[in-house]
């Protein structure tokens, strides 16, 4: 009976204010033996044990401070539900994705401009941090700690076998595909498992990556600038790769295109570092490589898709930064980076000097120069599913309507967004 | 049926149908046991490949996904939520059960509230799920005993609906009989009518069971980080964003079924027996 | 004459006791979260953190969004068919497994496996009949792949699992019915179908009543077998309703949207199953 008034009174009351939560702090205070708590939840279940390393080594040296750092599975829907109870952990580390840009959006996330580690991220991150949010941020709302990076994986040891070399422009990448089907008629040269919608967006994001303006969809959201003008080319380029890959690529999914390749089915596989871990446990012993999407029209243009994988955010809530800024620091040292990148073949988002996993060699260059941008999709609301709007569009080869029903449902599924944008121009 | 009828002959040919008909079930059971032996490096993407046998017999993928999931202490969670939910539903059901389905025919409230409970299964659970979290930590509920409660609560519309279909085979007549030996009707109820219902115990207690033993959905969202887990909480962990180990998955699944079917034949014998019982008179 | 009237009325507040601290718990954790939800399809709320109320627009929206209403069209199709089709398997599989036959136990041990495996053995092995094993037989194309016919393996992969938890409410429901109406029905000549048609069927027609709106709603609510077997794909053509409103709900942020696509979705299938019940309920009847 007691729930009774209790949640109506909670709901009617966070309606009238027009603001539910942020009425409890969820920070966690002092702990009994004196020593303050910092909780971080992180989204990273498959780093579980380097952290839980790393936590010990802070305890160890730390006794002012006991650092709690938990991985659990399906996080992101257990932060949501946590943020339902008012029970915000200190930090939590996410990626730089649409949850990220929604957290922001609803008031969670701190300002860490003073953070002292936010100096050391390096400008590419920072600035691909702040183009995920909706609107621009004048603060900053994470600590981006590593990346992750998209292109064409290939199979290092089939290329050197074959004497294939790596192309610079889409028409190289073209005659690359059609030498391999002339010469080894059982590998293709690429596998697609777009049976997973979502791995349609791979190959999207670094073709288009390369072929639109930067901030086409804030230009959107403005009203200055309209998709249909910029994706055509890029669609018909992802309408193109299905003549190099297996038939009826619909049918398979991201887990039979991993196993595809690391059995050395196909040559390449349009797709993120991401799905390394994935191939290497069919197939342990793969020389795997990555190269950036061809499709500049000038190779010195060419730009690799990096996102921010994981970062350090704050709550909103949260009573001792000072606490959670050291905990920050440290994992940020050097050797500790290190040993996450080793772990997880990660991309460090600060500055300085780092050995990377030798699948990143041929990207390093793109890097070290900073010629990275974030991923297209981040940008996309999940609820318009574009994922599936490009599927409907390799499936019935219908360009035009794919473009017209791209524009309109943007306006639709943005529209929230689109007013705030509109009131932050007119503010500006 | 009867032991004493005319014929006791073993009807032959349904038994071949229904034998035949098990390679619907037994190929893909086929498929699950032979992943859970595989390693991930001998997963292919043809049929021989899947449908091989595994280069050698191990237990290694049962042994490390009973260490991944810390299969003894997820297990015992489970099976105290599964049990407590699965009595508390023969118990609180089938009582509610018998006090509308006897009512519903002469009392309005009593037919409103069969519709408005019956209603209940056709709430999706999405709508419910945040508002229920948020009550349930109002309620300091945010813990298995909550998720017991709201199990209860949420397979009540189903059973309520089994157990008044069944009623209707017992005729009121029994009751009366009891009553008139001026047993009172809580007694009545237990002494005569709760026995009789025995077979939709038995299948309530599979299908409640078997839904509570499997849902992920409500222990993730009511307890779910807190580092108590559940089978199929711990399960998850098998997937993460892009990569899923299918071979210590299917190995994990293949042991949690196992109470299930010991649990699943039990209860059969229990449909069965209330047949011969011969209840109803 | 008092004392029946002493005894009616004892009777009568057992009941009332028996009745009303159910739907308290019940209204506490059914009623209550859902009339929440309610206030929430009113808003833009993601389900958590600071939103705003945005009146009716989510439910003005919803009628001119041909996503949802596709959604609708594929899940009462797929519900429809798997629902007839697991009930007449169903209704068999009892018969044959109530029957004098060999393995009694063991066979019924068997057919029940399909409720107990989770979803994504199920998903993962369908998905692999059906992109594997099917076309190399049949020498076409995956059905997965093409929006014509990908809801028919979603239809064959829940009727699969439907079919355990069916059968085992029928095989209760047929060892309700008396024995000496089986004899009765011997005596009078009456064989085979016709003893089916005239004697069994109809006394477990509360049975077939049950099912039928169980089914019904467990299909209306199709969700897993989507998510494990095609993601609402190829080109959105399977996207069931409940997909619509967890994906999108939850993940995509449209908590207040999908709230009110909930509560529409909601009504509509406890007025189909009221009309269900009704049509069931006056069959009973009249047999």
């Amino acid at each position: 009976m007691l729930s009774k008034p209790v949640s109506r009174r909670a709901l009617l009351g966070g309606v009238a204010a027009g603001a539910a939560g942020l009425l409890f702090s969820g920070c966690t205070t002092q702990r009994a033996d004196g020593k303050i708590e910092v909780e971080i939840v992180s989204y990273k279940q498959e780093a579980v044990s380097i952290f839980e390393q790393l936590m010990e080594d802070f305890n160890a040296s730390h006794d002012d401070i006991y650092l709690n750092i938990t991985s659990p599975a399906d996080a992101v829907t257990i932060m949501k539900t946590r943020f339902v109870r008012e029970d915000y952990p200190d930090v939590i580390g996410i990626g730089g994705d649409a949850d990220y840009a929604s957290f922001v959006d609803s008031a969670i996330l701190a300002d860490v401009s003073d953070c002292p580690t936010s100096a050391d991220v390096q400008k590419a991150y920072s600035d691909i941090l702040k183009s995920v949010t909706y609107v621009p941020m004048d603060g900053i709302y994470g600590v981006p700690y590593v990346a992750n990076a998209a292109g064409m994986l290939y199979n290092k040891d089939l290329f050197e076998e074959h004497g294939w070399t790596i192309p610079e422009t889409w028409d190289e990448l073209i005659a690359l595909f059609e030498r391999i089907q002339a010469e080894t008629p059982d590998i293709h040269p690429i596998y697609l498992g777009y049976l997973d919608t979502w791995t349609i967006l791979s190959p999207w994001n670094s073709i288009t990556i390369n072929m639109v303006p930067s901030d086409l969809a804030r230009q959107v959201n403005a009203g200055t600038a309209k998709f249909a003008d910029y994706y055509r080319e890029p669609a018909e380029r992802m309408l193109q790769l299905l003549d190099y890959a297996e038939d009826g690529p619909f049918a398979y999914s991201y887990n039979d295109a991993c196993t595809a390749f690391a059995r050395g089915q196909s040559a390449m596989y349009p797709c993120g570092s991401f799905a390394v871990p994935q191939i290497l446990s069919v197939n342990p012993d793969m020389n795997i490589g990555m190269f950036a999407m061809p499709s500049a029209d000038d190779p010195d243009d060419r730009i690799v898709v990096s996102g921010v994988d994981l970062q350090w955010c704050v709550a909103e809530t949260c009573e001792h930064k000072d606490a959670v800024y050291e905990v920050i620091a440290f994992l940020n040292e050097q050797a500790n980076v290190q040993t996450y990148i080793d772990d997880q073949r990660a991309i460090p988002c600060t500055e300085g000097d780092f050995t990377l996993d030798p699948l990143f060699d041929d990207i390093q260059p793109f890097l070290d120069e900073g010629r990275v941008l974030d991923y297209l999709d981040h940008s996309y609301q999940s609820s318009m599913a574009c994922d599936a709007q490009l599927q409907t569009m390799l499936l019935d080869g219908d360009v035009d309507a794919f473009l017209e029903k791209w524009d309109a449902d943007w306006q639709r599924y943005n529209r929230s967004v689109i007013r705030k944008v509109q009131d932050y121009e007119s503010q500006q | 049926m009867a032991k004493d009828n005319v014929k006791e002959r073993v009807n032959w040919p349904v038994t071949i149908l229904l034998v035949i008909g098990l390679i619907t079930i037994v190929f893909p059971l086929y498929m699950a046991v032979v992943i859970a032996f595989k390693d991930p490096s001998e997963m292919t993407n043809d049929i021989a490949g899947i449908l091989s046998l595994p280069s050698h017999w191990s237990l290694d993928n049962f042994i490390e996904a009973i260490q991944v999931t810390d299969f003894f202490n997820s297990f015992l969670n489970s099976l105290i939520i599964t049990v407590v939910a699965v009595v508390a539903s023969i118990l609180i059901h089938s009582l509610a059960a018998y006090a509308i389905g006897r009512n519903m025919d002469r009392s309005r409230v009593y037919k409103a509230s069969y519709y408005f409970i019956i209603a209940g299964m056709y709430v999706p659970f999405a709508i419910l799920m945040m508002p229920l979290v948020k009550q349930t930590a109002v309620m300091h509920l945010d813990n298995m005993v909550g998720v017991m409660i709201l199990y209860i609560v949420f397979y009540m519309p189903m059973n309520m609906m089994l157990y008044t279909g069944y009623l209707r085979n017992i005729p009121i007549a029994l009751e009366e009989a009891a009553r008139m030996d001026g047993a009172s009707t809580w007694s009545t109820y237990w002494k005569v009518i709760f026995p009789l219902m025995k077979p939709m115990h038995a299948t309530v207690a599979v299908i409640t069971g078997l839904a509570v033993w499997n849902d992920v959905m409500t222990p993730l969202v009511i307890m779910g980080g807190q580092g108590v887990n559940t089978l199929p909480l711990a399960q998850m962990s098998f997937q993460t964003a892009f990569s899923t180990n299918y071979n210590l998955a299917f190995a994990s699944y293949l042991l949690a079924m196992l109470p299930m079917i010991v649990f699943y034949i039990v209860a059969q014998k229990q449909i069965i027996g209330g047949v011969t019982n011969g209840a109803v008179k | 004459m008092a004392s029946t009237a002493a005894i009616g009325s004892n009777r009568r507040k057992t009941f009332m006791a028996i009745l009303i601290p159910v739907l308290v718990l019940f209204c506490a954790f059914n009623t209550i979260p859902l009339i929440t939800g309610f206030l929430y399809s009113f808003t833009d709320s993601k389900g958590y953190g600071a939103f705003n109320i945005v009146g009716l627009q989510n439910y003005i929206d919803m009628f001119s969004d041909t996503r949802i209403l596709n959604s609708y069209l594929f899940t009462f199709k797929v519900a429809i068919v798997a629902t007839l089709a697991t009930n007449v398997i169903s209704l068999m599989l009892a018969i044959g497994l109530s029957s004098k036959i060999k393995f009694k136990s063991a066979l019924r041990g068997v057919y029940f496996v399909p409720r107990i495996l989770g979803a994504l053995v199920v998903g993962y092995v369908f998905s692999y009949f059906f992109t594997y094993i099917v076309p190399a037989v049949t020498g076409g194309e995956s059905i997965l792949a093409s929006t014509e016919w990908a809801w028919v393996a979603i239809v064959i992969v829940v009727v699969w699992q439907a079919c355990a938890q069916t059968t085992i409410i029928y095989i209760t429901g047929l060892s309700s019915v008396p024995e000496d109406v089986y004899e009765a029905g011997a005596l009078d000549g009456a064989t085979g179908w016709d003893k089916f048609r005239y004697i069994t069927f109809p006394l477990i027609m509360p049975s077939v009543t049950t099912n039928m709106v169980l089914v019904m709603k467990d299909m209306l609510m199709v969700f897993d077998q989507i998510v494990s077997m095609t993601s609402g794909g190829p080109a959105q053509s399977t996207e069931s309703i409940s997909y619509l409103i967890y994906n999108n709900g939850l993940s995509g942020g449209q908590f207040g949207y999908q709230c009110a696509n909930a509560v529409i979705f909601f009504i509509l299938i406890a007025l189909v199953s009221i009309l269900q019940t009704k049509f069931l309920n006056s069959k009973e009847e009249q047999l």
